[in-house]
Parts: structure tokens; C-alpha cells; sequence
């Protein structure tokens, strides 16, 4: 699956190498692409926390799907969450979000995503690297034994986005493509 | 199961990067929000009108988005359009503040939507975030306010502190009279006398900058630095950011976080001044000094 991510990649960037070189700044078209690839990556992290988080999930799956979610961030980056009743955040390594997500002490949970997606601009950091941040909305539902409700929230997930113009050579020729990996995430529990 | 739903989801990437793919290459605009995974059939109106992002306060001020939170590009009749301005406008002010909400508003609006320079630009400079923030100082917690800017650098741009605000230095540099200041000098021919008279100013060292030139202006960011590095301060955790805003010709505002139900929420106005481009520079001495 990562090949084939990969070669994509390689194919947009082989498609566009010549709109892109040499200018600093992104073109609304480049910009709207690059925005897709960017939600793509986060709906995809959608979909893992949701197996994840599954009670479902056995757990061998459950670290498997652990390992491709890590895949999508940035070495280093870390998750700071906070809630309505302990708004210090709590700062958590990939890894040790999602495990902490997987042992979650309930019977049954419910994940859920809002349709709701917000993407900032891009800006350039000192060293050329875009970062941008997506904004989602998560509904988390957690049921005792009985199937009595026992906690529910509603997040707000802010998630760094790097978007770095890279190149690689295939066959002699040097190709362009844009890499784009997730970063730092804040999580947020939004007002009941 | 859980395998073939693997299997089916990654089949779906595969097709939905082929059709990314497809777009990319007919050079046509991508709906950023046409595929969704979400899931919930719920009445998302609240999370439409939040101001999700500093980055969102920015485009509906200029209104550079649709109602949906699509970007809108120069070539689109609405992109910045002063009448769709207008109306939009009053919803990105905190409605529940008397202060951001009378007549004052009205005006700011008004100043606004006249001008077509008065669109705000995230590397235009003269905005501010003050994060406040808790820290350890010599074993006790305290509050500390830093102000940080964007500034420019290289091929981009970063965050960087321009000044902070702790009580307890501040108190060590009051603001004082110069009647206070008429009886510490060092006299104008000291130097004949080998500065012998100089131990005067170190004997009262709660006012020792009265022995400094009248320019003397104490650097909070210096101190903060020196104590940050001596191991005395130590960061624990962000507490509280708001932004403050100059850009606008003789205006200033301050934009807060609301995290509350409805369809006044996230990043608005909390606060209004109309501050004439002179008086100005009195306010941003504090946040870039």
C-alpha cells in the first residue's frame, strides 16, 4: 500500500514538476491538490482511530494498524490533549496516544467524525518546508457492560500538516513530488 | 472481517488517489470537502460558524471564504467582495461583550469595508500572540505573559518572543518621579576622585537604575532569558492565547478563544480600540518594545 502511495506521489510530482519549480509561492491550483493529498493523509488517520479504538479490533490487528497511522507523522511528533475539566494539556508521543486509545477501559466504543474539515493556508517555515493545520471534529462514546453510557465527548483535533517539495531520480531523470506528513496535533474537547 | 474492511478501505485510496490524480491533471479546482469519511448525520451549523483557526479569523475578515469554509481565489467575484464583507463581518465579534458590539463596532465595520487596504496579512507584521503561561520560579508557580510576532526569516517565517510580563520584575523597575531620582547621582566630576563615591549606588540596590542614563529602559525579555538559563524558571504549561491585532490603521483589537455552544464560537474579537496611528505607538512599545 505504500508503494502504491509512493508511486503516486512520484506521478502527480512527474506531472508537475514544471508548474512548480523555482517559484516560492503555491499556486490556488497546487494549493487545492495539496490540500486533498494533506485531507487524504487525515482521513486516513480517521479511519485508524476508529479500528483502533474499536473494542472489535483484536489486538494483534489493533498494533498493526498502530504501525500505519505512525507512518503518517512526522518522527518526533507529539499529541496535546486537553478536556473541559483538565484544560492543562497532556502531552502524549504518537505511539502512546493510539495505545492509550486501543486499552481505553470500556466495554463498547462509538467514534465518530463530523463531515466538518477546515484547512489553513500554507506558510513557509525558515527552512522552505510548507506547514499548514487541519482542523476535525471527533464524537468519542464510551458503554459500561449493560450498555449504559458512561462518558462522551466531543473533540476538536488540530492537526500540523508539513508539505515538503522533494525529488528523487527514476531512470536518470529527476522527478519532483510533494511529500506531505502530519505533525504535532492538538486535541481539544470542544464546550457540551 | 476486520481484514476485508482493511482491504476495502485501502482499495478505496488507491481509487480516490487515482481520481486526485485525474484532477491534478485537468488542472481543475479540487473541492476540498467533497469526500468525507465522517460520519455523523448531525446539524454541523455550530462547527460551520466556529472560527475554527486564527488562520479562518484571518480569511473571513478578509473574506477570502465562502460560508462553507471554502477558500475563494482572486478570480472569484465574492473573494473579498466589501458588500458579502459587510454582512459577515459583525459574526466574527464576540456577541455576548457589550464592548464588541455597540456602535463602536458599527464604525470599525464601516472603516473597514470603505478601505481596500484594510485586509489583514499574516506576514504584514504588527500582530501579536500573548500566550500565558505557567512557570516554576524558584520552586513556586507563577503566571508569566509572553508576547511573541511573526517574523521573517530565510525562506519563510516563525514565531519569536518580543517581550514577556512578570510581576516580579516589573516591581523591580517602578515607574517613578524624577523628584524620586534627584538624590542619586554620581556628581559630574567623580572621575577625579577615581569613582571612590560609587559605592553610594550599590548601597541602595533596590534603585540602582536611577544611576543609569535617562534612555535606560529595562529588557523583561533579558531577564526572563537569565533566569530561564540560571535553571530558576522553569515552563510548565500554556495556559490562556489571545491575539492582538495593529494592522489596521487607527484600530487595534484583540481576538479570543470562545469555546461555547452555538454559532458564536472560536476565534473572535473579545476586544475594540480605536487608536489613532500616534497613539499607537505608545501600545505596541509593550508588545514589541
Amino acid at each position: 500500500m505504500r508503494k502504491i502511495q509512493i508511486i503516486l506521489a512520484l506521478m502527480i510530482g512527474l506531472f508537475t514538476t514544471v508548474n512548480v519549480q523555482a517559484q516560492d509561492d503555491i499556486s490556488p491550483e497546487r494549493k487545492q491538490a495539496i490540500d486533498s493529498l494533506a485531507l487524504e493523509k487525515v482521513r486516513d488517520l480517521s479511519k485508524y482511530v476508529s479500528i483502533i479504538g474499536s473494542k472489535n479490533t483484536a489486538w494483534s490487528e489493533a498494533n498493526r494498524v498502530i504501525d500505519r497511522a505512525e507512518e503518517l507523522f512526522m518522527q518526533g511528533a507529539e499529541m496535546g490533549v486537553s478536556t473541559l475539566a483538565k484544560p492543562e494539556v497532556d502531552y502524549y508521543k504518537v505511539r502512546q496516544y493510539f495505545e492509550r486509545l486501543m486499552r481505553l477501559n470500556y466495554d463498547r466504543v462509538e467514534i465518530e467524525w463530523f463531515k466538518i474539515e477546515y484547512v489553513s493556508d500554507l506558510q513557509r517555515q525558515p527552512d522552505g518546508t510548507y506547514v499548514g493545520v487541519i482542523t476535525i471534529f471527533q464524537k468519542f462514546k464510551g458503554y459500561d457492560k449493560e450498555g449504559g453510557l458512561v462518558y462522551e465527548d466531543t473533540t476538536k483535533k488540530d492537526i500540523t500538516v508539513y508539505v515538503k517539495r522533494k525529488e528523487t531520480q527514476i531512470g536518470g531523470r529527476i522527478i519532483g513530488f510533494w511529500d506531505v506528513l502530519l505533525g504535532d496535533m492538538r486535541v481539544k474537547e470542544t464546550s457540551k | 472481517m476486520l481484514k476485508n474492511s482493511l482491504y476495502r478501505f485501502y482499495v478505496k485510496k488507491v481509487a480516490f488517489a487515482l481520481f486526485l490524480l485525474f484532477i491534478v491533471l485537468g488542472n481543475n479546482s479540487l473541492r476540498a470537502q467533497s469526500l468525507t469519511v465522517g460520519q455523523i448525520d448531525v446539524d454541523e451549523t455550530a462547527l460551520y460558524a466556529m472560527t475554527k483557526q486564527m488562520s479562518q479569523f484571518f480569511s473571513r475578515f478578509n473574506n477570502e471564504e465562502d460560508q462553507f469554509g471554502k477558500k475563494t481565489w482572486p478570480s472569484n467575484p465574492a473573494y473579498r467582495n466589501q458588500e458579502i464583507r459587510k454582512e459577515r463581518l459583525p459574526l466574527l465579534f464576540d456577541q455576548q461583550n457589550p464592548r464588541t458590539t455597540g456602535t463602536l463596532r458599527d464604525f470599525f465595520i464601516d472603516d473597514l469595508t470603505k478601505s481596500d487596504s484594510s485586509f489583514l496579512k499574516f506576514t504584514g507584521g504588527r500582530w501579536y500572540s500573548e500566550v500565558s503561561a505557567t512557570f516554576i520560579f524558584k520552586g513556586k508557580e507563577v503566571q508569566v505573559i509572553l508576547i511573541l510576532m511573526i517574523e521573517k526569516e530565510n525562506l519563510g517565517s516563525k514565531w519569536v518572543l518580543t517581550n514577556i510580563y512578570f510581576p516580579t520584575f516589573s516591581k523591580m523597575f517602578p515607574v517613578t518621579k524624577m523628584s524620586d531620582r534627584e538624590k542619586s547621582f554620581l556628581h559630574p566630576m567623580s572621575h577625579e576622585l577615581d569613582f571612590m563615591n560609587i559605592y553610594k549606588a550599590f548601597k541602595e540596590p533596590e534603585v540602582i537604575e536611577y544611576y543609569a542614563s535617562k534612555a535606560f529602559k529595562a529588557d523583561y525579555l533579558s531577564l526572563f532569558f537569565y533566569e530561564v538559563k540560571l535553571g530558576n524558571m522553569k515552563f510548565k504549561n500554556v495556559d490562556k492565547l489571545k491575539f492582538h491585532i495593529f494592522q489596521i490603521e487607527n484600530w487595534y483589537f484583540e481576538v479570543s478563544y470562545f469555546n461555547r455552544s452555538g454559532n458564536n464560537s472560536g476565534w473572535l474579537i473579545s476586544n475594540l480600540m480605536y487608536a489613532p496611528e500616534n497613539e499607537k505607538e505608545n501600545l505596541l512599545m509593550f508588545y514589541q518594545p
